[in-house]
């Protein structure tokens, strides 16, 4: 299993590494239209043919990981963020506040977020430039993920409080701040990371849910979600099976980041 | 005694947690409608005939009504009477778009739910029941792969091969409720008083359903209704991209079309319902109703 996560780790990487240097590696820029080229296919010109206004589709394909596997995660960081913010105020002990942070915690487990997202998503005016919506995009997923490590931090803080050691550093005469950062952070850190690893796919895949609606990155930005907008047309894939890349290398993504992910299950 | 009021205080509890649930959703909707641009337009301002002082006088009445707190209650009150606001882009009642559509999504949520839980349980059952390894990595590995592709895509597919569209979201709900369920059967398929019985010489299928299914039940509700809300959002790709005339697909266009009133309105109706069966599920899965 360690050789299994390790090659997990190590495509992952790779896989980053190549969107984070999609402007060195990429043989043409995203936007750019060969108009004599529309929907060719594969030759030594364009390795992966080009999509319907002649823009080179493997490079678009590495700019697109660069968007989808890059900002994933800083969305999840977000959510993280804003969820141990929410969560440390359980620990100054004030019941009244426990209990509001617990009620606001399942109001917002129970809305229907991908509905205010589209709404929100609507909102924006009609000519917001392409990095505002994709900030909008992933700052919104950031936002409505927060809920659930909420709650999970929420109990681990609470564990804490109740735990010998804390009572110990406490008598000791340990001042709260020193404890928190130098004892109890050091829990919560690992619960962070795996929550953070649970969010990373979700990201992902509401991403690309989201793109295949129209309702992710905008066009000429390319992002996984609106390189699948061509699976629509079966002639396309018909013609270039390379169209399929972008699902292959976001399936391949998914499951390492499964591999490394702690197990989860629907909280009940 | 002692049951019924446990079960009244769930009850209570589940209305304590719906009501502000609703009044929240509610108020985010009106909050949208309210400052969504050109909610101020009026057709008044580019009629000549009408003077300056008029429009002027319009217009102050029209802030009076519309300062955000009135407007959410004048908003809640007409959504309690079915009345949620006219759809800028279909030019109908919000409700009976709705009521419409409703039929359509309701049948493709409950199907793909049912069948979803039936096939994560087969798979769940395959990864502890046998206690085999090779079937545990198996069916771990065919969650695994069905998580990793987006459901939009899963849709489409079904879609292009003419398929039953309820597939796509079952199997979309299949990993989503896995984990859960293998979480579930092998807490109870280790129990002691399984154990014993398995030593009596208790068959299979008497075992499964005495000593799994039945003690699990109020869990497997929970999970059914945390199912059920996630299908709600799954709806939403399958029913667009599958051109399935519900609740999602409306949404989608709403979206699309930049109409508030329409999204407004589902959103606080979908708020509602996810929170009626988050709170039906969560009673569901209160040790008074299974003892």
């Amino acid at each position: 299993m360690i050789r299994i996560r390790r090659a997990a780790i190590l495509l992952l990487v790779a896989i980053a590494l190549s969107g984070l240097f999609a402007g060195k590696l990429a043989p043409y820029p995203y936007d750019r239209q060969d108009r004599q080229a529309i929907d060719a296919p594969p030759d030594s010109k364009f390795v992966m043919g080009t999509d319907d206004v002649g823009r080179d589709r493997f490079s678009r394909l590495l700019w697109a990981t660069g968007v989808s596997a890059l900002l994933a995660p800083a969305a999840a960081l977000c959510s993280i963020a804003i969820a141990l913010m929410v969560s440390s105020l359980t620990a100054l002990g004030r019941p009244a506040l426990n209990y509001s942070i617990d009620g606001f915690t399942t109001i917002c487990l129970s809305l229907p977020w991908i509905f205010l997202f589209i709404i929100l998503r609507s909102e924006l005016p009609l000519g917001t430039g392409a990095a505002a919506v994709i900030a909008t995009t992933f700052g919104l997923m950031g936002v409505a993920g927060w809920p659930v490590p909420a709650r999970v931090f929420t109990a681990s803080i609470a564990e804490i409080r109740q735990s010998g050691w804390l009572m110990q550093a406490r008598a000791a005469g340990i001042s709260a701040p020193r404890i928190a950062i130098r004892y109890a952070w050091p829990h919560l850190r690992s619960l962070a990371m795996a929550q953070f690893y649970i969010l990373i796919p979700a990201y992902v895949l509401a991403e690309a849910s989201l793109g295949l609606l129209g309702l992710g990155v905008p066009d000429p930005i390319p992002s996984w979600g609106n390189l699948l907008v061509d699976l629509q047309h079966p002639d396309i894939v018909r013609a270039n099976p390379w169209v399929l890349a972008p699902l292959g290398l976001l399936i391949i993504v998914m499951i390492c980041l499964e591999i490394l992910a702690p197990q989860k299950e629907v909280a009940l | 005694m002692k049951v019924r009021g446990k079960l009244m205080r769930g009850l209570a509890g589940a209305v304590l947690n719906l009501v502000p649930v609703v009044l929240i959703g509610g108020f985010l909707s009106a909050a949208l409608v309210r400052y969504s641009p050109g909610f101020d337009v009026d057709e008044n301002d580019w009629n000549p005939q009408i003077s300056a002082a008029t429009r002027a006088a319009l217009h102050a009445e029209r802030e009076s009504e519309n300062h955000l707190p009135s407007f959410y209650l004048n908003y809640l009150r007409a959504a309690l009477h079915g009345n949620f606001g006219k759809s800028d882009h279909y030019k109908l009642p919000v409700s009976e778009l709705l009521a419409d559509r409703a039929g359509a999504t309701l049948e493709l949520v409950i199907t793909g739910t049912l069948s979803g839980l039936l096939f994560g349980g087969v798979l769940a059952w395959f990864a502890v029941w046998p206690r085999r390894t090779i079937l545990a990595v198996a069916a771990a590995g065919v969650s695994g792969l069905l998580l990793a592709i987006p459901p939009a895509v899963l849709a489409l597919e079904f879609f292009q091969r003419d398929a039953w569209v309820e597939m796509a979201l079952a199997l979309a709900v299949v990993p989503r409720v896995f984990g859960s369920m293998r979480a579930i059967l092998t807490e109870f398929a280790a129990s002691s008083a399984l154990l014993a019985a398995r030593a009596r010489g208790l068959g299979a299928f008497a075992l499964a359903m005495r000593y799994v299914f039945r003690p699990a039940l109020p869990r497997l509700a929970t999970l059914a209704g945390v199912a059920l809300v996630l299908a709600f959002g799954l709806a939403i790709p399958v029913e667009s991209l599958c051109d399935v005339n519900g609740v999602g697909n409306l949404a989608w266009h709403a979206a699309t079309a930049r109409d508030l009133p329409l999204l407004c309105g589902l959103a606080l109706i979908i708020t509602s319902i996810v929170a009626v069966v988050q709170s039906l599920a969560s009673l569901a899965g209160e040790p008074t109703t299974n003892p």
